[in-house]
């Protein structure tokens, strides 16, 4: 048996007032942490908000867990949990409360659970939301989409905002979280090295469109930044290249055939294992390398 | 729908003890004030403070990502109204009675028919209004009603004399049911278009 997505959009278009969103597929496959990636206003938010049918698409069709939301919206709802960029939760209230609201909302809620991770972040049960520091605003949130037994976590932007310390902090509970194995997380950010830790696949979107989905691996085995003298361009070597930046001093590019240009060019270029970041930058503008 | 109903509850925990001193100062300082007044804020208050809380987009990010389906958001405030109205009115009159504030049964039916009348037009409208006005809608709303009831009961008793006398020639259990069917009318109305609004809304 092949993997299993656990969120497929198919041919799915939404237009919104400055955005839209045109014909996209996109498969999440299960038990995997899928990095989300793409600069701010790429479409990150409004793909996640398809996902948790906060939109609805103009035409396509959005399912979790093979199941679509007209008819299983709740059983869907009741399998995942979520984290958002910035406090969702009413903010003059305190945790104790908000457990109060959550908790009865979900078939599989396990206080003990809450109760523990409460403890282990440090959090204060009886301070409103709002006196909370960022940091300790995204650890309740976490506690609670982990306290249900959720086999999809949804996290979108979790780290935005967040000094470095903190987010060093909530990628180690990510990860500790992520053991078992069982669970699927989709992890949208722009800061990019944040995944380089924890994601096993990435997808890139840029301007509503989503330019590839790969595994970490093979991203780091077959894209490459390529630096070298601008002579060595021209129309029959410059196809083995996504993008190319020309400067005075040579040429910057990224491929995706790291082994072909080492064989075309051998020793006259530097050829560079390419970031994420380095390969966001690049991709930004061109088409679609979805293959 | 229950514990979206409860939710009311728990945010509004401190607002509750405003909402009695709110009705004692009535009592104390509004004396001529008409106890369809006092009944009426007393019944609509914890509703028009729920809108205020869910109004905010966060809210209904946090409603619509946990298992609730917009149908039962949307039924569960509704539902809610009428639970927090009777509720209400019910501790309103308690109050009174121990201030020795007279009114009548037909105070607090009046209340509650205006009550339904008046949520029917506000609530959708909540629904389509951004957040940041319906402090302001419902400010200008409370005081027009405050200013205009009287002068606008009056008005209809002088100038309207054919209906008056019309509807002074029903028997009052007819007047009673026509007044109640109406209301609760607008109000099933009011539910079907707010769930119609609420399905389309983007956050």
């Amino acid at each position: 048996m092949g993997v299993e997505n656990v969120i497929e959009l198919r041919g799915v278009s939404k237009a919104l007032k400055a955005f839209t969103i045109n014909n996209m597929d996109l498969q999440i496959k299960q038990g995997f942490v899928t990095g989300f990636i793409g600069a701010n206003g790429a479409g990150k938010s409004t793909t996640m908000k398809l996902i948790m049918n906060l939109l609805q698409p103009d035409s396509g069709e959005v399912s979790v867990f093979g199941l679509d939301y007209a008819s299983h919206e709740k059983e869907i709802k009741n399998r995942i949990g979520f984290v958002y960029d910035s406090n969702v939760f009413y903010e003059s209230l305190n945790l104790k409360d908000i457990g109060r609201i959550v908790a009865p909302a979900y078939k599989n809620w396990d206080q003990k659970q809450f109760k523990a991770y409460v403890d282990q972040f440090e959090l204060p049960l009886n301070k409103p939301i709002k006196k909370f520091s960022k940091g300790m605003q995204m650890k309740a949130s976490i506690a609670i989409a982990l306290s249900h037994d959720a086999e999809l976590i949804i996290m979108d932007e979790p780290t935005a905002g967040l000094d470095p310390t903190s987010r060093r902090e909530l990628l180690d509970i990510f990860q500790e979280v992520m053991v078992d194995g069982k669970r699927t997380i989709l992890f949208s950010t722009h800061i990019t090295s944040d995944l380089e830790r924890i994601a096993d696949f990435i997808v890139l979107i840029d301007k509503g469109e989503i330019l590839f989905d790969k595994p970490v691996y093979e991203l780091q085995e077959q894209y490459a930044v390529v630096k070298g003298s601008t002579e060595l361009l021209d129309s029959d070597t410059e196809p083995h290249f996504i993008k190319i930046e020309r400067s005075p001093n040579g040429f910057h590019a990224l491929t995706k055939d790291a082994a072909k240009v080492k064989e075309v060019f051998g020793k006259h270029v530097v050829i560079e294992e390419a970031s994420l970041e380095e390969i966001m930058f690049y991709m930004k503008g061109v088409q679609n390398q979805y293959d | 729908m229950f514990n979206l109903i409860k939710k009311d509850l728990i945010i509004q925990k401190t607002q509750l003890l405003l909402f009695i001193s709110l009705i004692i100062f009535l009592v104390f300082f509004a004396r001529d004030i008409s106890p369809i007044l006092i009944f009426l804020v007393a019944g609509a208050y914890i509703s028009a403070n729920a809108y205020v809380y869910d109004g905010m987009a966060e809210s209904n990010i946090l409603l619509n990502s946990l298992p609730y389906t917009r149908k039962l958001i949307v039924a569960s405030r509704y539902i809610g109204a009428m639970v927090y109205m009777i509720l209400s009115m019910a501790m309103a009159g308690g109050v009174l009675y121990l201030f020795d504030y007279g009114y009548n049964m037909m105070d607090i039916a009046i209340a509650a028919g205006l009550f339904f009348i008046f949520a029917a037009f506000a609530f959708p409208l909540f629904y389509i209004l951004k957040p940041a006005y319906i402090g302001v809608v419902m400010f200008i709303g409370m005081i027009v009603l405050a200013i205009g009831f009287q002068p606008a009961a009056r008005f209809l008793e002088e100038h309207l004399a054919t209906i008056t006398n019309f509807i002074a020639g029903l028997s009052t259990t007819m007047l009673y049911f026509s007044g109640a069917a109406i209301a609760i009318g607008l109000y099933l109305i009011s539910w079907v278009i707010s769930q119609f609004i609420y399905q389309r809304k983007v956050f």
